[in-house]
């Protein structure tokens, strides 16, 4: 692998193409759960009971693996003293399933029902559903990207996992404590 | 590592959710047919007092519901001449009508109750409850993004349904319970359900049921049976037990 030639870093301009790039996608995910009339109706998992029970644990399921991915990043950036060569797989592949996971869920709260300002609750979720997408696609952009600040990716790491926090928060944490944990 | 991982995983999102859209876009509709038959409910005991059961039924709601239709009966059926004998309304003091919205498949229902009216228009994946007056033969209903006007005589209410920007048309004929239109509410932890069906003679029935900014196609119902939602029972009642709550 051939190092790309980049100018030497200063400051955080290599991370205007990822930030740009995960504000267009917050943006457009937005704009299309608000204009777009919902179709009150998606494809999704079988094996649930319903869509919210679904999207409830889909979003738990990531939200856990979001736990493994604050581990292990902790443990590439040496704050936790566990090595060996399965810790940066283990976070790969957790990121990704979790993204995968997460997917399904964002399709049917977009296209089956939009985004909603009406209550507290599904205002905040909506927008920092709009959020991580958002910050997830500028934390892939800048993976691949060289003479990045250092805190680039502990900053961008832990926005995501802080607005997937708080998505669970206000979506699964809301079913399971409302109708019960039920699958 | 390589470094186009990033890119991939992104085009898998993506890829999956493009799946997902189109598998959603030919998804059958959400219409359901019942048993006609079926609809003949079990003992309900718990019946609420709005929630009356099939007439031939007889169980602690029968002395209720005898009077209460021996009542709207003779109030529909004796019309008394008004005041202004040129202009006799001849708008049916209680009526409940159901059928199907040309061109889009789904059910509208409207119930009639001295000169209110309730209407619900569901084809499993949007919905509506509108609210509005009976006068003149002629019932006028808004809802959200909705509003539905009909003309009612011959048995049947004929009119159109506005949803959105689209317009669909609609001939519902009179139709007694089992058949017709249903709205059972919950309060759980703060969190309000509300959900709706239509009935029609055919068997044919859809419903949506919605909690906190969300929604989904309803359980089936059969009239006069709870139904579960996601471990909530909820018992769909008849238009005299919501028409208040609906349209003060």
């Amino acid at each position: 692998m051939t190092h790309t030639q980049v100018a030497p870093a200063r400051g955080a301009a290599p991370l205007l193409v990822p930030l740009l790039a995960g504000g267009l996608v917050a943006v457009a995910l937005g704009v299309y759960g608000r204009a777009h009339a919902p179709t009150g109706f998606a494809v999704g998992l079988a094996g649930f009971s319903g869509p919210l029970a679904m999207k409830a644990w889909l979003t738990t399921g990531a939200a856990l693996l979001a736990v493994v991915q604050v581990l292990s990043a902790m443990a590439l950036w040496g704050r936790i003293t566990v090595t060996g060569s399965w810790v940066a797989p283990l976070h790969r592949w957790s990121g990704r399933l979790a993204f995968v996971l997460t997917v399904p869920v964002a399709f049917h709260c977009l296209y089956s029902l939009g985004a909603q300002y009406d209550a507290p609750r599904v205002l905040v979720h909506s927008a920092l559903g709009c959020f991580f997408y958002g910050v997830f696609t500028a934390k892939m952009l800048a993976l691949p990207k060289r003479g990045l600040p250092g805190w680039t990716l502990p900053v961008l790491g832990g926005l995501v996992f802080t607005a997937l926090a708080g998505l669970w928060l206000t979506s699964s944490f809301w079913f399971f404590t409302t109708l019960g944990v039920r699958f | 590592m390589s470094r186009s991982g990033p890119f991939f995983t992104l085009a898998a999102g993506a890829v999956l959710a493009a799946g997902l859209a189109a598998a959603s876009v030919t998804a059958a509709p959400a219409l359901r047919q019942v048993d006609a038959q079926a609809t003949a409910p079990p003992v309900e005991v718990t019946t609420t007092p709005g929630q009356t059961a099939s007439p031939q039924q007889t169980d602690s709601t029968q002395t209720d519901s005898t009077q209460t239709d021996s009542t709207q009966t003779d109030s529909t059926q004796t019309e008394p001449a008004q005041t202004e004998p040129a202009a006799v309304d001849t708008t049916p003091k209680k009526a409940d009508y159901a059928g199907v919205a040309q061109g889009n498949g789904g059910l509208v229902a409207i119930a009639v109750r001295d000169g209110r009216a309730v209407a619900y228009f569901c084809d499993g994946r949007i919905e509506s409850w509108l609210k509005g007056t009976a006068a003149d033969d002629t019932v006028v209903l808004k809802g959200r993004h909705s509003l539905i006007t009909a003309a009612l005589g011959k048995g049947r209410a004929q009119g159109k349904i506005q949803f959105g920007d689209a317009t669909w048309r609609f001939v519902a004929p009179l139709v007694r319970k089992p058949s017709g239109l249903y709205r059972a509410t919950a309060v759980v932890r703060g969190a309000r359900i509300v959900g709706g069906w239509i009935v029609l003679p055919s068997g044919q029935e859809v419903g949506r049921v919605g909690i906190g900014g969300s929604g989904e196609p309803a359980p089936a119902f059969t009239p006069g049976s709870p139904v579960d939602y996601y471990g909530v029972p909820l018992r769909p009642q008849e238009p005299d037990a919501f028409l208040d709550d609906l349209a003060p």
